[in-house]
């Protein structure tokens, strides 16, 4: 298998914003009745440009930070890159199984038990059934939840449900993994071990790329940082600039 | 692994790449036809956890139901009851299978989005997801359709293999059906409601509680309704009637037409459907 890559080019993602208004047939048709066939044109659908026109070259080995404002478009750079969101110009091309843990709820079932929840959310990863039990015992003993994996999710407290979500999330193999903050589940205990399996996550996974505020994590998680303010990318500098980065 | 090891996206437009795109959709949505199957699982699994009969709930209930219409219908309209139950009992069964895929059709893509706006997971894993969650209900009910055979002695007449021909045309119809109201609910919210009540209005329309041969001089209508020819298919072999060949022709040119038209909607809307979400 060749190497891990990531190359984006040109990429430029725009919404159309469905308001509550468009998403009602009777505004379409009221819309396409009075106009005289608008219903093609999207009229009233506005596109918000996400992403303009970034250029992004990740090869293994590289841990890109991902920095900006809210709304700047890290969120939306690593759905493109999971593959959920399709360009409208450009190209994306990830080589290497992609692991996005951007919502740790994504795929969690508050009124399945613990065990359940960790073969779903397995599953959803790419693991085959006979993955997952050879190793389910060995990703509960991660999530140290013990007698709980066999209740249901519910009645987990929040920092419980993001040990199980951790644990079976980072459980799934890759050779890219993509992160939204939010390292920071459990208590300090677990952090620990959270901390010490994303280290190894990051050694296995060939390219990480973490989006996050905080300065602190970005030294600890990347090797790379980049800026992206209103959707348009800053060049890919090292670590050791992250500071002048942060500030400009 | 399943998992792709190579992601290309690109900008490209063009009906033959949303197409080519389109295609790959399915085809790694065959590849991972498990992942659909365990969604499935899990779906009828937690619907009836904690209830203590659990999935038997889908058999008991569509049993109280054929019963309570069947004695109803019979003695309202003196019918002989050894011929209307069984008529009656696998109407039912095989037409909750049509609208239950199709209604529940329209919450397909709205309920997968948290996985569609961050996984490169096909979306038609989840049409899958609803049409097997919907064969999950069918083999529970099954006990009821094969008591019903056995206890009036239709099991003799019963033409099996056509039957199993029939089950195969009602699924290629409804799954496109299904499809298509999954787009059109994501897009527009006011699709669910509007399938439902076609739904509710095609089951009075539909000889499901009564005898066509009661139609009389309107047998018109009953070729225009393509749910009778559905029915028809599935149930009239098992009760040891023909099937009409124009039944089959309808739900043959019924399936390409409607899968073809379907796909090219798929096609065109796919790359959008994430962001009607």
């Amino acid at each position: 298998m060749t190497a891990a890559s990531i190359t984006c080019t040109d990429l430029t993602i725009r919404f159309p914003v469905y308001g509550a208004d468009a998403k009602s047939l009777k505004k379409a048709l009221a819309r396409a009745v009075a106009v005289g066939g608008a219903l093609g044109r999207h009229a009233g659908v506005t596109d918000v440009t996400a992403l303009s026109n970034v250029n992004l070259k990740l090869e293994a080995g590289d841990r890109l930070g991902l920095i900006g404002h809210n709304g700047s478009g890290k969120t939306t750079l690593l759905r493109a890159l999971s593959g959920a969101y399709e360009p409208d110009d450009g190209s994306i091309e990830v080589n290497g199984r992609i692991a996005s843990l951007l919502d740790l709820s994504m795929g969690i079932d508050p009124s399945a038990t613990g065990y359940e929840n960790i073969r779903l959310r397995c599953r959803i990863g790419g693991m085959s059934s006979k993955d997952i039990e050879g190793r389910i015992d060995e990703i509960a003993e991660f999530t140290g939840l013990g007698p709980f994996l066999s209740m249901p999710v519910k009645t987990y407290s929040a920092g419980m449900q993001g040990r199980l979500a951790f644990a079976a999330a980072t459980a799934v193999e890759c050779d890219v993994l993509l992160m939204d903050e939010w390292i920071a589940v459990g208590d300090a205990d677990f952090q620990k071990i959270a901390h010490k399996r994303l280290l190894k996550l990051v050694e296995r996974a060939g390219i990480l790329v973490l989006a996050t505020h905080e300065a602190p994590l970005l030294k600890l998680y990347c090797n790379k940082v980049m800026k992206l303010e209103g959707g348009v990318a800053s060049e890919i500098v090292d670590i050791r600039k992250v500071d002048e980065l942060l500030k400009s | 692994m399943e998992t792709a090891t190579h992601m290309l996206r690109t900008g490209q437009r063009g009906a033959l790449f949303q197409f080519q795109m389109a295609s790959r959709d399915l085809r790694n949505s065959f590849q991972r036809i498990g992942l659909a199957w365990s969604l499935a699982w899990h779906d009828v699994a937690s619907r009836y956890r904690g209830s203590v009969l659990g999935p038997f709930w889908i058999t008991l209930s569509m049993g109280l139901m054929v019963l309570g219409i069947g004695f109803l219908y019979a003695s309202l309209f003196n019918l002989p009851l050894n011929e209307f139950l069984p008529y009656v009992a696998l109407g039912i069964v095989f037409f909750g299978v049509m609208t239950g895929t199709i209604n529940e059709g329209c919450d397909t893509f709205v309920l997968a989005s948290g996985m569609l706006s961050q996984t490169s997971l096909p979306m038609l894993t989840f049409l899958w997801r609803t049409v097997f969650r919907n064969l999950i209900n069918l083999a529970h009910h099954l006990v009821i359709v094969i008591g019903m055979l056995a206890f009036y002695g239709y099991w003799q007449t019963a033409n099996i293999p056509l039957a199993l021909v029939g089950v195969v045309l009602m699924l290629l119809n409804a799954s496109w059906l299904s499809l298509l109201a999954a787009i059109a609910s994501a897009r527009y919210r006011d699709i669910p409601q509007i399938v439902v009540s076609v739904m509710q209005f095609a089951i009075f329309m539909t000889p499901v509680f009564w005898m066509p041969s009661r139609f009389g001089k309107h047998q018109i209508f009953l070729d225009l309704n393509p749910f009778y020819h559905l029915l028809q298919a599935v149930r009239a072999p098992l009760l040891g009637q023909t099937v009409q060949l124009h039944s089959y022709v309808i739900l043959v040119a019924m399936a390409v037409i409607g899968w073809l038209v379907t796909f090219a909607i798929f096609a065109r809307t796919r790359r959008r459907l994430v962001h009607y979400l």
